[in-house]
């Protein structure tokens, strides 16, 4: 018989490709040093996109959870650091803790109304609280500002230049995609995947199927957050749009682009649809007509988006690096 | 002998249509339990009724003592209630082995641990089960590319990760050869005596009933028809005329 240990190793591939990831980062940390501004700032924006949609992805890909509402999260991350250092008088590097933590809190109290209701209800639910929570940011003008946000509230990037924050948003959202990765790979993620699989075989193994979807739905949230607080220090100010549904959609479409049931699809994603905003509208106005065709084509003729292409071309193990 | 399990006067309806109609069984504990009759009968509702996947059960489940008719089956399960599935359920896009991984932390009770020592912990009792249900050879594969026989072998060997006191096997052998399914219910039987369980089976072939059950519930339009040993079942004309046939 096979050594278990190897096996389970063989099977489970838990292990981070060092080789490839250090060498990476490496690469776009120094196009951060060498390039313009502009590109620093696009660079941030999207790794803070990249970490927004692979926390999407933990619920889409993994737990089957399609939500229609996580922008709530990013949202709330972003007004939690903002509110905590504007009506609390927090020092903004002492805020960054609060904004990911408000999330986590929120996605606590909506999950567990959400995670009551499955499939086609669990997404309509979602739904209704990202708009609570965008009605909320949007009319509550003593505290959030209302629909014009709060702006003027800090120096924009913590007062580090275009290149010094990209830098601080790229390694905190490495590592938090490591951990993500780490949570995906441990007993708690391959319940996530056991309940997205088949709930009712789940739960007749005894797992109590709520409570994991539930922590998975705070996880998310949690990650969503941290993505909301970045990019709130990024521009010194928030908007209600940062809940919107219009940023749950480009999240989804994210996902949909990197590639569903893979663990690096919505980091891929991320990475595609911000090149593809940044670089079609100088040529192409309606650049939106692009991205129609775009997804018309991936889901009709690459259902497993850009992560099965490169898993089809030999380049990517098993679609999950 | 004392029942694990004590139905009483459970009853299940679906709008105007009665699935289960006052059904009472004892299952005395150790006991291997066939319970077999026409489609339709309410063997499979049966089943789910014990295993709480049910809503809107009337009457009373007794399971060790414990009224037990209103837990889901999550709650069940932990209690010692395993199951399998008339249509084999298992986590399609996993593997074999991350199917069996996923019972063992599931039994463990560490779901919702970030430590990935547990599969260093039981990825020998793993492979160990899959040796056992005959799938060591697939433990690489995904479990959407087997055949339904092997799920089948793969739910029970999951099933029994958790050691259940008593096992309910829905179909256990739906799709198998004839040969696969005697050695099947063969290494079921000899697992559950060795380790003191208890074993209620659905089961629609009757040379495999007469071999391994020890008792039989003949159930025909949500209603129990008769109940004894295999030999009395067989001896019974009522049954004889209704479900067998006559030709055993």
């Amino acid at each position: 018989m096979t050594d278990p240990r190897a096996l389970w190793a063989a099977v489970a591939r838990a292990s981070v490709n060092w080789k490839l990831l250090l060498p990476l980062l490496a690469g776009i940390e120094a196009v951060n040093r060498f390039a313009p501004a502009s590109t620093s700032t696009l660079l941030t924006e999207v790794a803070i996109l990249a970490l927004f949609a692979a926390s999407l992805n933990l619920l889409m890909s993994f737990g089957h959870m399609v939500s229609f509402g996580h922008a709530a999260y990013f949202g709330l991350g972003a007004y939690g650091f903002t509110l905590a250092v504007v009506r609390a008088g927090l020092p903004p590097e002492a805020a960054l803790v609060v904004g990911p933590l408000v999330a986590a809190l929120g996605g606590l109290i909506f999950g567990a109304l959400c995670v009551r209701l499955t499939e086609i209800y669990f997404a309509m639910l979602t739904l209704a609280c990202a708009q609570i929570t965008y009605t909320v940011l949007f009319q509550w003008y003593d505290v959030t500002g209302g629909d014009t946000g709060i702006t003027g509230f800090m120096t924009p990037r913590l007062g580090l230049s275009e290149a010094g924050y990209a830098s601080v948003a790229l390694w905190t959202v490495a590592l938090a995609l490591l951990a993500l990765w780490a949570i995906v790979k441990s007993p708690l993620g391959l319940m996530i995947r056991a309940v997205g699989q088949d709930r009712a075989r789940a739960e007749a193994l005894g797992l109590g199927a709520r409570k994991v979807q539930l922590t998975a739905f705070v996880i998310a949230s949690f990650f969503a957050g941290i993505a909301g607080t970045l990019y709130a220090v990024l521009h010194g100010a928030v908007f209600p749009d940062y809940a919107g549904l219009g940023l749950t959609l480009d999240a989804l479409i994210m996902v949909v682009l990197g590639g569903l049931n893979s663990f690096a699809g919505g980091v891929w994603g991320a990475v595609i649809y911000q090149l593809l905003s940044s670089v079609v509208p100088k040529f192409i106005h309606e650049w939106e007509l692009v991205l129609g065709f775009v997804l018309l084509a991936i889901c009709l003729m690459m259902p497993r988006g850009f992560v099965g292409l490169l898993h089809r071309l030999g380049l990517n193990r098993k679609g999950d690096k | 002998m004392q029942a694990i399990l004590s139905a009483r006067h459970i009853r299940k309806s679906y709008g105007a249509f009665v699935a289960l109609r006052d059904i009472s069984l004892d299952i005395p504990r150790g006991e291997r339990h066939a319970l077999i009759g026409p489609n339709g009968a309410g063997k499979s509702t049966f089943i789910a009724c014990v295993a709480g996947q049910l809503s809107g059960v009337e009457g009373q489940m007794l399971f060790k003592d414990e009224n037990v008719t209103a837990l889901p089956p999550a709650a069940l399960a932990r209690r010692g209630i395993g199951r399998t599935f008339q249509i084999s359920r298992a986590f399609l896009q996993m593997t074999v082995l991350e199917n069996m991984m996923a019972a063992h932390v599931i039994a463990s009770g560490q779901w919702a641990s970030l430590s990935r020592r547990i599969y260093a912990e039981r990825s020998g009792q793993a492979c160990a089960m899959l040796e056992t249900v005959g799938l060591a050879d697939r433990a690489r594969d995904r479990v959407a590319d087997l055949s339904l026989g092997d799920r089948k072998r793969l739910e029970f060997g999951m099933a029994l990760v958790g050691e259940p006191d008593l096992l309910l096997l829905d179909e256990p052998t739906a799709g198998m050869s004839i040969k696969e399914r005697h050695a099947l219910m063969e290494m079921v039987a000899a697992r559950v005596d060795a380790e003191g369980r208890t074993l209620i089976f659905v089961e629609h072939d009757i040379d495999v009933v007469m071999k391994i059950a020890q008792r039989v519930t003949v159930m025909v339009r949500g209603a129990v028809l008769a109940a004894g040993t295999p030999s009395e079942i067989k001896a019974n004309d009522e049954v004889q005329a209704v479900y067998l046939g006559g030709g055993h």
